[in-house]
Parts: structure tokens; sequence; C-alpha cells
């Protein structure tokens, strides 16, 4: 890494963005343990209501919260610091495949379902394999919870509609294009576009997709940004999501 | 005693809407301003919890909508938010005397007892009113 110590107006905005996002974990983690406190006074420890939340359900959303730290740290620093991350030769197949699993308890808590769907077999492609995987699992854990709340909300007006996640990657002429899609409403570009304007700005700077900062997407972006990419609005097998282009290592697709 | 709870997050509402059974009430959830107008006409609250923070439209746009029923003109509302008492300040004297909002909760430093406890208070508000109007009605009658 090549080290600048200036330090840049948008790491404050994300960092603020970050904030507010982390208390949702948090608030989650102290409930359900408070939850698991009054049951236990009240003698419902037993019950299959209480036995749902148990001591697995909060290690799962303190597993999901330490993951997203250390991706924010990373995003923030890169922010702030101005730096590059060292392009290498990369699995994006391997790296989606680790990102799933990461996922796969964090949004079945949520009722998500998490699926994957390599269209083809591809060479390496030329990102950082930490940065790469921090920015997915930033996405990949805003995405699941938007998901879920659409789907609960759908489920209240026409039905219950199944949440899913689909971590894909397919080739175009540009690349190895590399996103998480939602079954659910889509985004659009020009809200992507105003949201990112309204980063560390709003409360709520992209409602269109969820409540809540939406820190998960801009450090997402941000660190895809240090590696030569950046989040775009995109849609696979008629799911909308979120995609980064990713250039294929020329080196080794000679060998 | 029926509950409207808006609230977006799932694994939140699952929690919130559990500790509220528990202590006897009926709750119906919803994730945004629009679902929850539905799920009021529906269920009809006694008691609404509201996060001002939803995704498309706002907790405010919401309560406005929900004020504007006849029906819906006094049931109490609880404001239950991420957004920080520095924000909510600002617009709290508003919330209270021209939208009916009984209490301002700032989540992550609410239990979930404190939470039930003022749940209860409103509760207990309508009861007694309810009494009142049953009283008149006999010395009416």
């Amino acid at each position: 890494m090549a080290l600048n110590n200036d330090v840049r107006p948008e790491a404050n905005e994300l960092l603020a963005s970050v904030a507010e996002q982390l208390k949702v974990p948090l608030a989650i983690i102290a409930r359900q343990a408070e939850l698991g406190v009054l049951q236990g006074r009240r003698g419902l420890a037993d019950t299959p209501a209480a036995q749902g939340l148990d001591a697995a359900t909060i290690a799962t959303q303190a597993d999901a919260a330490l993951m997203l730290v250390d991706s924010y740290l990373l995003g923030l620093e890169l922010l702030r610091t101005q730096t590059q991350l060292e392009l290498e030769p990369v699995s994006v197949s391997s790296l989606l495949v680790d990102a799933a699993h990461d996922l796969h308890g964090f949004a079945r808590q949520y009722g998500v379902t998490v699926d994957l769907d390599m269209a083809g077999r591809y060479g390496p492609v030329m990102s950082n394999a930490r940065g790469l995987k921090a920015a997915l699992l930033s996405l990949g854990f805003a995405l699941v919870e938007a998901q879920a709340t659409q789907a609960s909300d759908l489920s209240e007006s026409v039905g219950k509609k199944p949440a899913r996640v689909l971590l894909a990657a397919h080739r175009t002429p540009h690349g190895i294009v590399a996103g998480m899609y939602g079954t659910n409403q889509a985004v659009s570009a020009s809200a992507w576009r105003r949201a990112q304007a309204l980063c560390g700005k709003a409360r709520q700077p992209f409602a269109e997709l969820g409540a809540g900062s939406a820190a998960g997407l801009f450090m997402a972006d941000t660190i895809l940004r240090s590696m030569e990419s950046r989040l775009r609005v995109g849609r696979y097998l008629h799911a909308g999501g979120l995609a980064a282009t990713l250039q294929p290592s020329q080196q080794l697709q000679l060998v | 005693m029926h509950v409207l709870l808006l609230e977006p997050n799932t694994l939140l509402a699952q929690t919130y809407t559990q500790a509220l059974q528990q202590d006897g009430f009926s709750v119906a959830h919803a994730a945004s301003a629009q679902t929850a107008v539905f799920a009021a006409d529906k269920h009809q609250p006694d008691v609404v919890i509201l996060e001002l923070q939803l995704p498309e439209h706002s907790g405010l746009e919401f309560l406005h909508e929900f004020r504007s029923y006849p029906e819906w003109k006094d049931v109490p509302v609880i404001v239950h938010s991420m957004l920080p008492p520095t924000q909510t300040i600002q617009v709290e004297e508003s919330l209270r005397r021209d939208l009916g909002v009984k209490a301002l909760l700032y989540k992550p430093r609410t239990s979930l007892t404190q939470l039930l406890r003022v749940v209860r208070e409103q509760t207990h508000h309508l009861e007694l009113k309810a009494g009142k109007r049953q009283s008149a009605t006999e010395e009416a009658v």
C-alpha cells in the first residue's frame, strides 16, 4: 500500500454512516439477550418461542457485526489514506463461494436464502482478495437486511414472498461482473446515484432499498474504487442488485 | 389490546413481538409506512409503536396519514426510533402536540422492560378512559 496521510472529508461522512449502521446488530444482540433473561425469569425459557432466541442467534449477530467492523475499518483506512489496494490475480468464483458461506447463517436468521450462480468458468480477475471479500460481505449483509424487510412487508399485504439474495458472476464484453441481486424490489441507477450524493449527509440516503444509513453499500463501493472498480446497479436473471465489473487477468489467460 | 409495530428490521421486530406477546398483547407488524396503513385497517390497533426511519416513506409521513383518519385520531403512538434524541428533540413538541405522540424512545438505549412499561401505561390510560365512558353511559341510562 502506498500511503498518503491526507485525510479526506468523505471519511468523516462514511464514518457517521458506519456508526449508524452498527447500531442495528448491537441493538439486536442487546434486545435478544434481554428477552432471554426476561423469559428465564418468567419460566418461559423452554417454550418453542424462547428456544428460537438461543445463544447461537446472538453469536451469529455478533460474528456478523465483527465481520462488518473489519470491512468498515478497511474501507475507512483506504478512504482516509487515499490508498489503492494492490491488484493481484484473484478467483472471483472462490470469493463468491466464501462470501456466500459467511452470509449463510446471518441470512438464515433473517429468513433469506443465499444462492450462488456462476454462469460459465472464469480465469482469475485482477483485484485484491481481501478487498473484494470485504466489499462482497459489506454488500451482502446490507442486501440481506433489505430483502428481509421487503419480504416481511410484502407478506403483510399481498402474501408471503420468499426473500433471496443471489451471488452471481457472469461474463460481459467489459469484463467479469460479480454482484449480488435480490428477488424483491430492485434498485434504480438514479436512486443509487442520489444515495451516493447523500452518503453521511442524510440519515436514510437510500430509502428505496431499506431503512438506515446504507453504510454497507457505500463501504463496498469505497473498497471497490480502491481496486479500479466501482459498485453500480445491475440486473441478473430477473433480479436487481448491485455489481462490479472486474478485469480478467490477461497474464494468466495466456498460460 | 392490539399493538401495531412499525419496525423495518425483521429480527428486531421478532424480538419486540415476542416480548409484547408474552406481556399479553396481540401484535401486528409492518416494515413500511404503506403496509402499516393496511395493517392498521385490518387490525385496528389500540397502540402504535413507530420507527421514524422506514424504507421509502418515513414514519412521519405515516403518522400524518394515520392521523388523517378519524377512527385513529386518538390512538396513542409511541415513537421508538434509531434517531438519536439530539435529532428528535427538534420535532418533539410538534410530534406531541400536533400528532399525538405519547412518548419518544431512543431505540438503542431503550430496554424491552422500558418499552413494555410505556406500552402498558398507554393501554392503562385507554382502559381508564373506557371505564369512565362506561360509567358515564350507565349513569345516563
